[in-house]
């Protein structure tokens, strides 16, 4: 018996012994696959950029479709001051930027590095909010320019603001404190944001920024809050606890995060989101700098007329994002590394071209075919840094681009598609509300015990002169009018103050989101409740151990009545 | 016959000691020698990193004046830069994780050194040596995911129950019917939280080391009178380690003051002179530095620098009185029976 156990052991042994070597022999097959297979990539080197959190949803997603083909493409974000410092200091082999450099002045230059501007996505900056009414997010909330910019710069400080309800014709919000969330880092999307302030109302953006003009920092105002990359602005807002926060990012972060953005009021008097389609019409009007292709602001932008575009569809703070590449042929990083330049090209090809169809769905929005083909000019500079670089046969229209009008690249296909905006979304309008939202998102305060079950108003003409279109239609229905209201019919509600239709059918009943101001705690009480916390945080600590001290001294009585100190079997050294 | 007074001089040379050298020769001079190089070097990089830190900022000082310590703005596209609010946030996050580090670590400590049973004490040790192991970006991302929104709760307690007391307050209402977290939240208290978790292990480690070499002797003496285990403790072991309960405290608050990641991902960054560590917004000198830093020019990186100069001081100063203390508490020159 034992014979034959040492003998199985044996055996298995020895099987092992052979799995192990053939495991062994299979890794060293499968590296010495990976050693041949590299020499095919070796037309590759990695290149490595930061800048924009603004553009990098999409930037990330570039780089994993060319990983694909063994490009090794590496981007940090960090904002796009730090992008362009790190391109200036020569430790990048691209950036990634907002805005070009703000010259010697504000000590922001290449610091001598050659370099050429390059339209990379055209997006919309959006403003996404958290404000929640009986539990429930808020959502197709509709504010003016004006309106955000009194919000930015701390002048509107709580959602039940009447201009606030006056944009949202009406539509009342809960008595939530607003928290306006802000980058503090240096951010390309504070720029944006901050060149529209200026532009578009310099005296509220002068009363807190008192030099004027577009700033990479956002001032201090005292109801905000700083955090430091676009992932970290969306966090502070989905985050649990971020009821009442508002923020601006690129439109990708809320649309990745199932978080709503603000519709803004455009110069065509209606409340538009920055889809690709608004974000193309917008940027129709945009002025590119092409008077001479040899200048350093080649390409760059001036967006003052965006923000005036008064076509209906048009979203005001659409804006295009570049890239910086190293144009000269001894450029510090690139010199002598043809692999390099031939990555950064390549994937520039791809992400000029193919990438664009994906910007839509990423939250971008393509570029057109004239700045495309105007970026593969600025790409030719890195051919013509060095000869090797294969940069041929490349055709803009032949990219698949949905902005693509055969016969005229100036066209912007997704503008002339651009669906119109809906009757509701007109300023005076609406609003237009989606099937779980309703008008009055808990805005007034109802005595408790009062009468109706919750505020009655009317989604539609009766109110407000136009009708909402989802919104009658989903929650009108659904509920039964409460009892107290239905006889108040055709009156004025005494609770809201607004006038109650005569219940025909139309009737939308705000079921849970009446939010109920409570008095405030009575004074007083607040030390009989910290003496009380106290005390019960001090029970927490010390009555498990006091119980089983108790526990310990009862079983040692049961057993042995004079037995000795039940701590010395622990042992002290 | 007559006696003839010889005058010699005697011959006998005084005892000179024969030279004893305890010069090291051979291999003990080379291994001397070789150590103190060494050892040397460590003096000769801090220094440096000093020198460097003073020389980078000398421009800074000159140009902003005694205003840099106590301008509380950190604005430099206005050319407003002071860290007056950014050290009191530092200490304020500092203070915040001492004051749950300490009694956690002291806890700890003595848990370790006089009750655990042996076989669980090694493997408490370990667990504790593994907490310092842990990344500090890992306490940060743990501090605002997991910890951030139950320890926001807890602040709008502390500030509804003790909000009398100034250091609970906050710029809110407490009893609200939905109250406003977010003004509770991303503040000093959730950062030193995470910051505690940093420091605790260190200053654990410190304490009990002392306090697991508190004389033998003087213990049995203790309970051969009669002690009690706790009254061994009180008597001996607390009075002998006093020492090492200070200096692992200061070596944790040292920590704490530099304690940069962590800090840098919860805080929302905020320039203001106050001391409300309940209420969003701080900024400490390290996480300062390490946000501004990617994107400065010239002049602010030397801004920083100063900023990292002051900082260094401060550490250093606590960490010298925090070596001088642990070094005399060795000699169990505390203890009193």
């Amino acid at each position: 018996m034992p014979h034959s156990l040492v003998a199985t052991r044996r055996h298995r042994r020895a099987r092992w012994k052979r799995a192990a070597s053939a495991a062994l022999a299979a890794v060293v097959v499968a590296i010495l696959g990976l050693l041949a297979a590299s020499p095919a990539s070796a037309a590759y080197g990695q290149i490595e950029g930061t800048g924009s959190t603004w553009s990098q949803v999409i930037v990330d997603q570039w780089i994993a479709d060319v990983s694909a083909n063994g490009m090794q493409v590496v981007y940090t974000g960090g904002g796009s001051s730090k992008g362009r410092k790190d391109f200036a200091q020569g430790s990048t082999d691209f950036a990634i930027s907002e805005i070009p450099y703000q010259g010697a002045a504000e000590q922001d230059t290449s610091g001598g590095r050659e370099f050429a501007y390059l339209p990379i996505v055209a997006g919309g900056t959006s403003f996404t909010y958290h404000l929640e009414a009986g539990g429930k997010l808020v959502r197709d909330i509709r504010l003016s320019g004006e309106t955000i910019a009194k919000i930015f710069t701390g002048a509107i400080t709580k959602w039940n603001d009447p201009q606030i309800s006056s944009d949202n014709n009406g539509r009342t919000f809960p008595d939530t404190a607003i928290i306006p969330v802000v980058r503090s880092d240096g951010s390309g999307t504070t720029a944006q944001f901050t060149t529209w302030l200026d532009k578009q109302y310099p005296s509220l953006w002068r009363s807190v920024y008192a030099k004027g003009g577009l700033t990479s920092y956002y001032p201090q105002i005292p109801s905000a809050v700083g955090a430091s990359s676009s992932d970290q602005v969306m966090n502070s807002i989905s985050a649990p606890s971020g009821n009442g926060t508002i923020g601006y990012v690129e439109y990708s972060y809320p649309v990745n995060k199932g978080y709503p953005v603000v519709k803004v009021l455009n110069a065509g008097g209606f409340y538009v989101e920055p889809t690709q389609y608004n974000v193309a019409v917008a940027l129709t009007t945009a002025k590119i700098n092409t008077a001479d292709p040899t200048a350093e602001n080649y390409l760059t932008q001036d967006l003052s007329e965006v923000y005036t575009n008064g076509d209906p569809r048009a979203y005001p703070l659409s804006s295009y994002s570049y890239m910086l590449i190293p144009t000269a042929s001894d450029d510090s990083r690139m010199k002598g590394q043809t692999n390099k330049r031939q990555t950064l090209v390549d994937f520039l090809f791809y992400s000029l071209c193919e990438g664009q169809g994906k910007a839509g769905a990423y939250g971008y929005s393509p570029l057109p075919l004239n700045l495309v083909q105007a970026g593969f000019e600025q790409i030719g500079k890195l051919g013509a840094a060095d000869g090797d670089v294969d940069i041929a046969g490349r055709e803009p229209t032949r990219c698949n681009n949905p902005t693509f009008v055969p016969g005229d690249l100036s066209k912007n296909h997704l503008a002339e598609v651009a669906p119109q905006p809906a009757a509701c979304d007109k300023s005076g309008a609406g609003p237009c509300l989606g099937s779980d939202q309703s008008q009055t998102a808990g805005g007034a305060p109802v005595a408790a015990g009062a009468g109706a079950g919750g505020a009655v108003t009317t989604a539609g003409g009766a109110a407000n002169g136009t009708k909402g279109g989802t919104a009658s239609a989903a929650s009108g229905g659904a509920l039964p009018t409460a009892g107290g209201a239905a006889d108040t019919a055709g009156q004025v509600d005494p609770e809201t103050g607004l006038p109650v239709s005569s219940g025909d059918g139309t009737m939308s009943v705000a079921s849970a989101s009446v939010s109920t101001v409570l008095p405030p705690r009575p004074v007083g009480g607040s030390l009989l409740f910290g003496v009380l916390a106290a005390i019960e945080l001090l029970a927490l600590v010390l009555l498990p151990a006091l119980l089983i001290v108790l526990w310990r001294r009862n079983r040692t009585r049961a057993i042995t009545p004079t037995t000795e100190d039940p701590w010395l079997d622990g042992g002290a050294s | 016959m007559s006696t003839e007074v010889r005058e010699v001089t005697p011959r006998a040379e005084p005892a000179r000691p024969r030279p004893i050298s305890s010069k090291a020769t051979g291999s003990d001079a080379v291994f001397v020698k070789g150590t103190r190089t060494v050892a040397a070097t460590v003096l000769v990089i801090t220094g440096g990193i000093g020198v460097f830190l003073a020389s980078q900022s000398i421009p800074t000082l000159r140009h902003y004046g005694w205003s840099f310590f106590t301008e509380t703005q950190w604005a430099p596209e206005t050319d407003t830069i002071g860290i007056a609010a950014v050290l009191v946030g530092t200490f304020t996050v500092a203070l915040v994780a001492m004051s749950i580090a300490f009694p956690l670590s002291l806890a700890t400590a003595l848990y370790i050194s006089e009750f655990a049973p042996p076989r669980v004490r090694s493997t408490l040790v370990s667990m504790v040596d593994l907490m310092a192991a842990v990344p500090s970006i890992i306490y940060g991302l743990w501090g605002f995911f997991l910890l951030q929104p139950h320890a926001s709760a807890v602040a709008r307690f502390l500030h509804a129950n003790l909000g009398w007391i100034p250091i609970f307050d906050v710029d809110a209402d407490a009893d609200a019917a939905q109250w406003e977290q977010t003004r509770y939240t991303a503040s000093a208290f959730i950062a030193g939280l995470a910051v505690a978790m940093m420091v605790m292990p260190m200053a654990s480690s410190v304490m009990r080391e002392v306090f697991s070499s508190a004389p033998l002797g003087e213990r049995e003496g203790a309970l051969a009178l009669g002690s009690t285990r706790w009254g061994v403790i009180r008597s001996v072991v607390l009075p002998f380690g006093r020492g090492g309960i200070i200096g692992g405290t200061m070596l944790g608050l040292g920590r704490a003051l530099g304690e940069t990641i962590a800090v840098l991902i919860i805080v929302s960054p905020r320039f203001d002179l106050k001391f409300k560590p309940l209420e969003i917004g701080t900024n400490t000198v390290s996480a300062l530095i390490a946000g501004r830093f990617g994107e400065a020019s010239v002049a602010q990186l030397s801004a920083l620098l100063t900023a990292g100069f002051v900082l260094f001081c401060l550490t250093l100063l606590i960490n010298t009185l925090a070596a001088i203390v642990v070094s005399r508490s060795r000699s169990g020159a505390g203890t009193d029976i």
